[in-house]
C-alpha cells in the first residue's frame, strides 16, 4: 500500500500536518462504518476495507518516522528485516554519554540539567528531520548514509521520551 | 404519541443502551430528544441485579435487590466487573460472595459463577439484564431495531467480546459498542459546538474513564483514554465498610456473606448521605447493633487514594492527547460516583474547570448513546456528526522471552489493520504458536490474554527462512481480528479473537434456543422477524443508490440488481428466513461491483473537497498549490 496514493497525496517528506489531519477527517466522514450500518453486507465490508486502508495509511503518513520508512520503501529501499546498517561509532559514543548524562540529572534531581538534554536532543532531531526532508527531495534512490539517519530518529525520539519520563518524575517529587 | 405507539406499521427504532456495573436504562429519540424508557412504575434505572430462583427462573432489577440480601450467592450484583475475565483471574475471587465453578479445561476460559450447583457466565447474567431492557423498550416501541450499547473505553477485547455476546444472546442486534464518555458527550450536545476540546471524567460503580475529546468541523476524535477498569464507587463502599468495621470494632472475617452484603449496603448509604450532611449516624446491621459515626472530612480521607489514583490516569491521558487543563474548553462528569463533593471538587482543581453535570449523571451515557443509535438509522441525521474512536489498549504478539512485540499502540483511530512479519527460531521448526496479548506492559504474562492458536505445516526449512505475516484487524467496535499467512507457502490461518473468552455462533444459538419458553417456534418467528427487518432495510438502501448513483451502473447491471432486490422482497414476503437470506446473499454478490464504485465516487469526492481547501491555503504556500494538483487514481 502506498500511504500518499491512499490519501490523494504526493509522496513527499514534507507534509502539511493541519491540511493532512482535514483529508482524515473527510475520508473518515465519507467512509467510516458508522456511515454504512444501514447498508447491505457486501457496502458494508467494502467501507470497512477503505476506512482501514485509511486509518493506516494516515498513521503512516502522520508520523515522520513511518513516513521515512514509507518513503524509504517507495524509493527502491525497503526498510526492516534487520538489514539497515550499522550506526557510526561516534554516534553510539554520543548516544551512551547523553544517557549517562540523563541518568546523572535524574539522580541529582537536576531539573535545569535535563531541560538542557531536551533542548540538544529536540535541536538534534530536528537536524534529523531536515536531513531526511533533503534526501527525499533528491528523485534518487537513497544511499546506505540516508537510512543511517532513520536509526538517529528512533535514538532522539526514544530520548525526548525518556526525557518526559524523568520530567515527570521530578514534577511529582 | 399514542397513534404512533399503536401504529402496528410502527418502523423498528433503535435504542441506546447503557448496561452499567450499578444500574442500566434504555432511552431513545423521541422526535429528536433522547428520552430514557420508564416502567410502569415511572422508574427508568434497572439495578443491574439478577437472581436464580431454585428453580431456575430469574429476577431481574428492582425486585432482586432484596434478594441480594437473603441469597448472596444466587443474586448476582456488579456483575459487569466480571465480564470477559478468565477464570483464573485472581481479582474474581475479592469481587463478592460468590462461588465459582473450577475452570473447564476443554470449554472457553471463562469464570462461572457456580449457582445452586449450575454454572452460570457473567455473559448469561448481562445477557438477563439486557431481556428485561429490551422488553421494557418493546413496551414503548413495540418494535426494536437494533440497539447502542456503552461500554467503559477502558473495556479491553475481552470484555467487549463479551458484551457483544450478551446483547446476542437477549436477542439484540448491535448496531455499535459505543464507548461510554464519547456516549456523555453526545448527551451534552457538544457537537453542536463543532470545535472544541473537553475531558470526560467517569466515576462509575465499578470503572474509571477518563477521555480526552477534540471536536473539529463535526468530527468528534477521541484524543486519549486511560482508566483503570477496576476502580469505582464500590470501592469508596468497600474503604468505608472497612472504616466503619474498625470504628465497630470487629473483623471481616468474623462476618457471614450476608452480613457482608448488608454492611456495604449500609456503607453505600452513609456515603450517598454525606452528599448533603457533614455527619451521619448509622446503626450497622451486626450483632450488637452498634452503631457509628461517619464525618464528611473523613469520607473525603478514604477517598483520596481512589481519587488520586485517577488523577494520574487523567495527567496521562492529557499528556497522550498533547494538551494542558488550560487547553480544554469544558470538562463532562459521568456516572454516579461523581455526586460525592469530594470528587467534584478534585475533579475542578485537576482540570481548572468547573465540571458540567446538568444532565443526571446516572442517565447521561444512555441518553448519549440513544442519540448514536439515532445518527446511525435515521437518514435525516446522515452526515451530522462523526465519532471517531481509538483503540483503548495496545495489542500485540508474544514473541522470544515472553516480550510483547506491539503491533498496534493504544489510542489508534479504529477501524484500522496492522502486520508485521516473523521468523523461524529452529531448523525444521513446522509450526508457530501464537500468543495475542492486550496491554502496556513489557511482559506477555503482565497484559491480558487474548487468544493462543497454532499455525501448522509449514515445510521444514532453515531457521530464519520461514516468513510468518501476521495481519491485525480492529473494526469500530474495537474488536480484533487476527489473520496470519506463511508467505513462502501460503500457509493461512483466520482467527476471530473469541476462543478464549467468547462464545461461537453455535454456542449462543443453542442457548437462546434453550431461553426461549417455547424453543425453536419461537426462534424461528424471531428468525423471520430479523430476516424481513433486514430484507428491507437492504432492498430500500439499494434503491436509494441506484436512484442516487445510478450512472455507475450499466443497464444489464441494474436489471440484474432490479431482480435481485424483487426476489428479496418476494422471501420477505414468506416465511422462510433461509430463504430470506439466501436472497440478501444474492442481492450482495449483485452489487458487489457497484458498491465498490460508490465507494470510489465517495472517496473522490472527499478528497475534491480538501483539494479545494489546500489551494485557499496554496496562496500562502506554494507546495500547497502544487499538492493541490496532484489527482491521483484510488485504485
Amino acid at each position: 500500500m502506498n500511504p500518499f496514493s491512499e490519501l490523494g497525496l504526493a509522496d513527499t517528506f514534507e507534509v502539511d500536518v493541519k491540511a493532512l489531519e482535514k483529508t482524515h477527517r473527510d475520508l473518515s466522514r465519507a467512509l467510516h462504518p458508522d456511515r454504512y450500518v444501514q447498508a447491505p453486507a457486501g457496502e458494508r465490508r467494502v467501507a470497512l476495507e477503505r476506512a482501514v486502508r485509511v486509518n493506516e495509511a494516515f498513521r503512516a503518513v502522520k508520523d515522520p518516522l513511518s513516513r521515512a520508512e514509507a518513503l524509504f520503501a517507495l524509493r527502491g529501499t525497503p526498510i526492516g528485516d534487520g538489514k539497515e546498517p550499522k550506526p557510526d561509532p561516534d554516534f553510539l559514543m554520543d548516544v551512551l554519554e547523553s544517557r549517562e548524562a540523563l541518568s546523572d540529572a535524574k539522580g541529582e534531581k537536576n531539573a535545569a540539567a535535563v531541560a538542557k538534554l531536551k533542548a540538544a536532543a529536540e535541536a538534534n532531531h530536528e537536524r534529523v528531520l531536515a536531513a531526511l526532508g533533503a534526501v527525499f527531495a533528491k528523485p534518487e534512490k537513497p544511499d546506505e548514509s540516508a537510512v543511517k539517519l532513520l536509526g538517529k530518529l528512533r535514538f532522539f525520539r526514544r530520548f525526548l521520551e525518556e526525557v518526559s519520563d524523568v520530567e515527570d518524575d521530578l514534577d511529582a517529587t | 404519541m399514542l397513534l404512533e405507539i399503536f401504529d402496528p406499521k410502527a418502523p423498528p427504532r433503535a435504542v441506546g443502551i447503557d448496561l452499567g456495573t450499578t444500574n442500566s436504562l434504555v432511552a431513545y429519540v423521541r422526535e429528536g430528544v433522547p428520552t430514557t424508557i420508564e416502567n410502569c412504575h415511572m422508574e427508568t434505572l434497572v439495578p443491574s441485579v439478577v437472581h436464580y430462583d431454585p428453580r431456575g427462573h430469574t429476577v431481574v432489577g428492582k425486585d432482586a435487590v432484596p434478594l441480594a440480601h437473603e441469597h448472596p450467592r444466587e443474586t448476582i450484583v456488579s456483575v459487569k466487573r466480571f465480564m470477559g475475565r478468565g477464570a483464573d483471574d485472581p481479582e474474581t475471587k475479592r469481587l463478592g460472595p460468590y462461588v465459582f465453578m473450577p475452570a473447564d479445561p476443554s470449554g472457553p476460559n471463562t469464570v462461572r459463577f457456580d449457582v445452586r450447583g449450575k454454572p452460570v457466565t457473567p455473559v448469561e447474567v448481562s445477557a438477563e439484564i439486557l431481556k428485561s431492557l429490551r422488553e421494557l423498550a418493546e413496551d414503548e416501541l413495540r418494535t426494536v431495531g437494533g440497539c447502542v450499547i456503552t461500554v467503559p473505553a477502558y473495556f479491553d477485547d475481552g470484555q467487549r467480546q463479551a458484551t457483544k455476546d450478551a446483547a446476542r444472546l437477549a436477542g439484540l442486534d448491535v448496531l455499535r459498542l459505543l464507548n461510554e464518555p464519547t456516549a456523555a458527550a453526545l448527551a451534552y450536545g457538544l457537537e453542536k459546538k463543532q470545535n472544541g476540546t473537553f475531558a470526560v471524567y467517569d466515576l462509575g460503580g465499578g470503572t474509571f474513564d477518563v477521555t480526552i475529546l477534540l471536536l473539529e468541523d463535526g468530527v468528534f476524535q477521541v484524543k486519549s483514554t486511560g482508566g483503570d477498569s477496576a476502580l469505582g464507587g464500590d470501592d469508596m463502599d468497600r474503604a468505608l465498610f472497612e472504616h466503619m468495621l474498625a470504628s465497630a470494632k470487629k473483623e471481616a472475617s468474623t462476618l457471614t456473606p450476608h452480613e457482608v452484603r448488608a454492611l456495604l449496603d449500609a456503607a453505600k448509604e452513609v456515603k450517598h448521605a454525606l452528599t448533603s450532611a457533614d455527619t451521619v449516624t448509622k446503626t450497622l446491621p451486626l450483632a450488637g447493633e452498634p452503631s457509628v459515626t461517619v464525618t464528611r472530612a473523613e469520607l473525603d480521607t478514604l477517598v483520596a487514594p481512589l481519587l488520586e489514583r485517577t488523577g494520574q490516569a487523567s495527567r496521562r491521558a492529557m499528556k497522550d492527547a498533547g494538551i494542558k487543563p488550560k487547553d480544554l474548553d469544558g470538562v463532562i462528569l459521568v456516572g454516579g460516583s461523581t455526586r460525592v463533593p469530594a470528587v467534584r471538587a478534585y475533579v475542578a482543581k485537576l482540570f481548572e474547570h468547573e465540571p458540567l453535570s446538568d444532565i443526571d449523571p446516572d442517565s447521561v451515557v444512555a441518553l448519549g448513546a440513544a442519540v448514536q443509535a439515532d445518527l446511525l438509522t435515521n437518514a435525516d441525521r446522515e452526515g451530522e456528526v462523526l465519532l471517531l474512536d481509538v483503540l483503548p489498549l495496545s495489542l500485540g504478539i508474544e514473541v522470544g522471552g515472553g516480550v510483547v512485540d506491539k503491533i498496534l499502540a493504544r489510542n489508534t483511530t479504529i477501524p484500522t489493520g496492522a502486520r508485521n512479519t516473523y521468523t523461524t527460531q529452529e531448523d525444521k521448526q513446522t509450526g508457530f504458536l501464537l500468543h495475542v496479548v492486550q496491554g502496556e506492559r513489557e511482559l506477555a504474562a503482565d497484559c491480558r490474554s487474548l487468544a493462543r492458536f497454532a499455525l501448522k505445516g509449514i515445510p521444514p526449512m532453515p531457521a530464519g527462512l520461514a516468513r510468518l505475516e501476521i495481519t491485525f484487524k480492529v473494526d469500530a467496535d474495537g474488536l480484533l481480528s487476527v489473520h496470519a499467512r506463511e508467505t513462502t507457502t501460503g500457509i493461512e490461518q483466520r482467527v476471530e479473537v473469541k476462543p478464549s473468552y467468547g462464545l461461537d455462533d453455535d454456542t449462543v444459538e443453542r442457548m437462546l434456543t434453550e431461553a426461549l419458553d417455547h424453543g425453536e417456534s419461537d426462534l424461528l418467528k424471531r428468525r423471520i422477524l430479523e430476516g424481513r427487518v433486514e430484507a428491507e432495510r437492504v432492498a430500500s438502501a439499494t434503491e436509494k443508490a441506484l436512484a442516487n448513483d445510478g450512472h455507475l451502473v450499466s443497464a444489464e447491471e441494474r436489471a440484474l440488481i432490479e431482480s435481485a432486490t424483487r426476489a428479496l422482497r418476494e422471501a420477505a414476503a414468506g416465511e422462510d428466513p433461509q430463504k430470506i437470506r439466501a436472497r440478501l446473499d444474492d442481492l450482495d454478490r449483485a452489487t458487489k461491483e457497484f458498491a465498490g464504485r460508490r465507494m470510489n465516487v465517495a472517496v473522490a469526492r472527499a478528497l475534491a473537497g480538501q483539494n479545494v481547501g489546500n489551494l485557499e491555503e496554496g496562496v500562502k504556500h506554494a507546495k500547497g498549490v502544487e499538492n493541490a494538483h496532484v489527482e491521483r487514481p484510488i485504485d
